[in-house]
């Protein structure tokens, strides 16, 4: 297995032998490799334990027969799926809301973070955070029903718009609408509770800083600068980092509510497209196939982040 | 270690269940047969020689939202209650969560962890009941049925075509089926309109497509709701619902999927009767007729303008449209009155060739696993739902408790048609199944008494009146049949659903119709229709 | 204390409180929709359109709707217990996995690092972890919505991430005392770790409170089910649209729009309550002052 263990020799270099290093990491970490037992097991248990399941993808999963004794089909599902008329399109939809979320979720909360560590008042500090991070908590069902509701032809924003003078619009069956409203609402839910992680890890920044700073006569901005965002660096690059590796993952659930068949234009992806189909038929095998495909696609994006991350500075995610 | 207390735990569980059993069945002596009179206290001991009730059975079914608003399981309804004490055989329901029963019911049968009975709607299983079967999930019941259910066999004897529904393409009875067992529980839904909209408006009930174009545009211009704003939206197309009654393309005699003419399998959106149906909605849309935001309207923003004295005809139930919006006007709009009109045609007089009509099987039923260790018991135990005594306990509860025998009808008491407490399904829940399935004969009985609203009456007659006969069965495909057509169909519904919207909003001009039929064909539905025929064609063949 | 802020400043001040005002008035609106909605009177709940500034109407009749329930009393009691054992364990594991993994000169970590990363984007699926439980013997028992959600791997990566911050220096003089790992853990990182603690019992309590898919998959005894599975339920027995697949056409329930707001009030008010407690460990400089000595 192990390529040097054999040429290994005693006195041909400084370098120990991988088996020596690997007996040397033991003794000095036995204890850490102790304390990371329960951890493995864990995953060796409930996440790898069941990992046999990919086959799926490749295979017709008949109840009958079982994982194992069901016929392989190779890449038949992954060439239903790659030939679908739509492949394009839903492909395309996946891609831009995922970066939508990228570009517009993820910066809100850091942002929200840095105003709140702004405010002097701690009660009106805690009133807001605490005001903020609710709507996480409200069903995407109801948020959804709320934003039909709003959004109707005679909801409350058309009587808005009319009572300016405008023209109303059926917002919710317009294509070009789509990716705003999926956003804006995802901000419009999220902001307050993605910012926690982020007001933590500022709680965490050593205050010393800050009064050298003011010794040193820098001004707020500059203090936001130069200590509060770099200290936050390392938690917002692995935050990022990670965000990337699930940028093809979508709320689904969110999408089955929102749209109707006139967006399907913007708003169909890959997910509500599974799901349609697994409607007209329970296709463990297909959706098997279609969520490995997407795995890959995103344990790249976050080899590659990770990568680049590693190259640039020094924080990185493994 | 915890594991072992887990486990000892439920061995002493069983252990006593067990003792509770045998003591129960030590002191009621053998269970009666179903022809025993219903009273348990005075029955005799049956021969030993035929098969008795089993001792316990677990009983995995969904169990409905109207049971859990108010009991923790099934075992707690009254009829099922009734039933332990005749037979003496206790059953342990098992049931999954709601909204997720099809999750639920793939995993318990993919890891072969199947309890002795599953009730389930086994015509929505990937690969039919009959794959079920060479799966070695369910056992087929045909001769077991022959040997130990009179009462089912009788049923099915007295009704040839009940036969033909519950067996398979491979001639497998596999299920003690739910039928609706009366033409009046098959058809409730279709078009409903705005019946004091059309008296203020002195209107007739509009019978054909220019009819209703006339009422529409009567609806829109003519302020039936009195409120002196053209707020009315005469008409909310929700095109999913009315893949149940095909209203409106039904005049044309064809629906928005697969239909027969004469055992022919024919796609609808295909055909030109579909550019004719398009180009009639396209227009009613553009002269306001049709709600612009009918494509985004859910359950409740269809509420808030059926309410809101806003919406003057749509497609809804006979009971959670019209009893229930009913209900809901009755003190703020007491002359709020709402009809079923009938089913749409294209010339006066016209016998109507399409409306919503549900088979009298429709693939619920309770089946035999293979796990079951007493086949011929379970059998004996599911057959008594199907004598007298069975179908009176499940369609209408406890004699003198939830219905008294008035000359020789079955009329349901005050404490369940007028409940101070609970709403009507819900005490119906209580001592029956009447009001959802289960394994025996619904009877038309109930839906007379729970329809109270004589609209409700006169909107099933109504809707009733079709000749239904292009409307496909329920087929069973093979599974490779079932993959295939899947793949085929999730592109084509994906583009029919986006294309019939833009068409009728017009979006896209209608003279891209025959563009939009090429892309149906370059999609596969050829082969679609050909599976769909295969399956037509085994149905027919049926024995029974 | 007594500098004085530069105008710039004070605009600044200004138009950051003004705007986070207006951010809680829209984040804060759903929540009030929710609660008038729940008190509303139902039949004129579901005539209202667009904003709703005052109940419409006044009506527990929702609220008792849920409760009449007979499984939400033992659901409650059960989600309270998941959330307590579930989200202790959570933090025991966490924190081992992410001290083991945040030190340095560690030979495996960055492979056992990887090999844990690699699980957030590939599983067997639904079928084969379904079947791992039975072989368990964790079918229908507590343990199956304890053990298999042990930790997250999202938050064993913030909790590792945080640990990584904490500078070596500080474990320098417990070392010297010839601490082992272990208590270097407890004594030293912790206690400079709370914040990321107090995010982690919020993160690892809220998903335990919220989780039920694994019980609908693992659970069929409806006497170990949790909160939020039952108040699904009632969701859905009370959703008109879910008449469309049911099989009583019939049915003529009355309007429980206002069902679906008392059931998200039941199901979030409780969990609201730990906020307030873990937001003292927000604050600026609790920490890092005590320590520094």
């Amino acid at each position: 297995m192990q390529p040097h263990k054999t040429v290994a020799t005693p006195h041909a270099s400084y370098k120990p032998s991988f088996r020596q290093r690997v007996v040397k990491d033991f003794r000095r970490n036995a204890m850490i490799y102790l304390m990371l037992l329960p951890v493995i097991a864990f995953y060796g248990v409930f996440h790898y334990g069941p990992m046999y399941g990919i086959q799926m993808a490749f295979k017709n999963f008949s109840a009958g027969l079982g994982i194992a004794g069901s016929p392989w089909v190779g890449f038949e599902h992954f060439q239903n799926f790659f030939s679908s008329f739509f492949f394009e399109r839903i492909i395309v939809n996946t891609v831009l809301l995922g970066l939508y979320d990228l570009i517009f979720v993820f910066p809100a909360s850091i942002i929200l973070a840095l105003l709140l560590n702004e405010v002097r008042s701690r009660i009106f500090k805690r009133t807001v955070q605490s005001i903020t991070y609710l709507p996480h908590f409200i069903s995407i069902v109801v948020v959804i029903g709320m934003m039909v509701d709003f959004l109707s032809m005679d909801g409350l924003i058309n009587q808005l718009i009319r009572f300016f003078g405008g023209e109303p619009l059926s917002f919710l069956r317009l294509p070009e609408w789509f990716r705003f409203l999926y956003t804006s609402s995802a901000v419009w839910q999220g902001v307050g509770w993605g910012s926690i992680i982020y007001l933590a890890a500022i709680a965490n920044i050593d205050p010393s800083l800050y009064e050298a700073a003011r010794v040193d006569g820098a001004g707020r901005l500059r203090q936001v600068l130069s200590i509060t965002i770099p200290s936050i660096m390392p938690t917002i690059i692995i935050l990022f980092i990670l965000r990337i590796g699930s940028l093809m993952a979508l709320q689904d659930e969110k999408i089955l509510l929102m749209y109707n068949p006139m967006t399907y234009e913007t708003a169909d992806v890959i997910g509500t497209y599974v799901y349609r189909k697994g409607v007209l038929e329970a296709s463990y095998s297909f959706s098997a196939a279609v969520g490995l495909f997407n795995s890959l696609i995103n344990f790249a994006l976050l080899f590659s982040a990770n990568y680049m991350s590693k190259r640039f500075s020094d924080t990185k995610l493994m | 270690m915890k594991k072992n207390t887990i486990n000892l735990k439920g061995l002493v569980v069983s252990a006593v269940a067990a003792a509770l059993i045998t003591g129960c069945s030590n002191g009621n002596g053998n269970p009666p047969p179903p022809e025993a009179p219903a009273d348990p206290a005075n029955t005799t001991p049956v021969e030993s020689a035929e098969v008795g009730y089993p001792d316990q059975l677990t009983y995995w079914v969904s169990l409905n939202s109207n049971v859990s608003a108010t009991m923790k399981d099934a075992s707690e309804i009254a009829a099922y209650q009734e039933i332990e004490k005749i037979t003496g055989t206790q059953v342990t329901f098992q049931h999954p969560p709601q909204g997720q029963e099809l999750d639920a019911f793939n995993l318990m049968v993919s890891s072969g962890n199947v309890p002795d009975v599953i009730q389930h709607t086994w015509s929505s299983v990937a690969g039919g009941p009959d794959k079920a079967i060479a799966d070695g999930t369910i056992i087929r019941l045909n001769e077991l049925i022959e040997a130990h259910a009179p009462n089912l066999t009788k049923v099915l004897t007295d009704n040839p075509e009940y036969r033909k529904l519950i067996t398979t393409d491979d001639g497998n009875i596999y299920v003690f089926p739910f039928i609706r067992g009366d033409d009046n529980l098959l058809t409730y839904n279709g078009l409903i309109i705005r019946q004091d909209w059309l008296d203020a408006l002195n209107l007739p009930m509009p019978e054909t497509i220019d009819e209703w174009y006339e009422t529409l545009k009567a609806f829109k211009e003519g302020d039936p709701n009195q409120n002196g704003q053209a707020d009315e939206i005469p008409l909310l197309l929700d095109i999913p619902m009315t893949a149940l009654n095909q209203a409106f393309l039904g005049a044309w005699g064809i629906t928005d999927a697969f239909y027969q003419v004469d055992g022919q399998v024919h796609y609808g959106p295909m055909q030109p009767e579909f550019k004719e149906y398009l180009t009639t909605m396209s227009q009613w849309y553009a002269e306001g007729l049709i709600d612009a935001d009918y494509a985004a309207t859910d359950g409740t923003l269809k509420d808030a303008k059926v309410t809101n004295n806003q919406l003057g005809a749509f497609v809804g139930y006979s009971g959670s449209s019209i009893g229930r919006y009913t209900d809901l006007m009755e003190s703020s709009n007491p002359s709020f009155k709402l009809a079923g009109a009938p089913n749409v045609v294209l010339n006066k007089d016209d016998q109507p060739l399409l409306g919503q009509r549900e088979a009298p099987f429709g693939g619920i039923g309770a089946a035999i696993t293979k796990a079951n260790a007493n086949p011929e018991e379970t059998v004996k135990w599911l057959d008594y739902n199907y004598g007298d005594e069975g179908h009176m306990l499940f369609n209408f509860g406890i004699e003198g408790v939830s219905y008294e025998m008035v000359d020789g009808y079955p009329t349901y008491t005050d404490e369940v048609m007028n409940n101070p407490d609970l709403p009507i399904t819900q005490v119906m829940a209580k001592y029956m199944l009447a009001n959802y399935s289960g394994p025996f004969v619904q009877d038309a009985r109930y839906m007379e008494q729970y329809a109270v609203l004589p609209e409700q009456q006169e909107a099933i007659a109504t809707w009733m009146e079709a000749d239904n006969s292009r409307w496909m069965p329920t087929l069973s495909p093979t599974a490779e049949e079932s993959s295939r057509y899947a793949s085929i169909m999730n592109d084509v519904k994906t583009y029919y659903d986006e294309m019939v919207n833009k068409f009728i909003m017009g979006v896209t001009p209608l003279d891209q119709f025959e563009q939009f039929v090429n892309t149906i064909k370059g999609m596969g539905i050829e082969e679609a229709i050909q599976l769909q025929q295969a399956g037509l064609d085994r149905f027919n063949s049926r024995e029974g | 204390m007594n500098y004085t802020k530069p105008w710039s400043e004070r605009m600044f001040d200004l138009s950051n409180i003004f705007f986070l005002i207006a951010l809680s008035v829209v984040t804060l609106y759903p929540f009030v929709y929710v609660l008038f909605a729940s008190i509303s009177e139902s039949s004129a709940f579901v005539q209202h359109r667009g904003i709703l500034l005052w109940p419409k109407g006044f009506s527990l009749a929702s609220y008792k709707m849920v409760f009449q329930n007979p499984n939400i009393v033992t659901s409650y009691i059960n989600t309270i217990f998941y959330v307590l054992v579930g989200t202790t364990l959570n933090l025991i594991m966490t924190a081992l996995g992410a001290y083991g993994l945040s030190r340095r000169n560690v030979m495996w970590g960055t492979t056992i690092m990887i090999l844990i990363v690699l699980t957030m984007f590939f599983d067997g699926g639904l079928i084969p972890k379904y079947i791992l439980m039975l072989n368990l013997g964790l079918l229908d028992s507590r343990w199956a919505l304890i053990l298999p959600s042990a930790m997250t791997t999202w938050n064993l990566i913030i909790m590792r991430t945080s640990f990584q911050a904490i500078p070596p220096a500080l474990e320098e003089s417990a070392r010297i005392d010839g601490a082992n790992d272990f208590s270097i853990l407890m004594r030293v990182i912790v206690p400079l770790s709370m914040p990321v603690i107090a995010v982690m019992v919020l993160f690892y309590g809220v998903w335990h409170w919220n989780k039920w898919f694994d019980a609908l998959l693992y659970l069929r005894n409806r006497d170990l089910f949790p909160l939020q599975l039952i108040l699904r339920e009632i969701l859905i027995q009370n959703n008109t649209d879910s008449m469309m697949t049911g099989v009583g056409g019939g049915d003529r329930m009355p309007v429980a729009e206002t069902i679906k707001y008392a059931t998200i009030m039941v199901a979030t008010l409780p969990i609201l309550f730990l906020y307030p407690f873990l937001q003292k460990y927000f604050v600026k400089g609790v920490m890092i002052g005590a320590i520094k000595e």
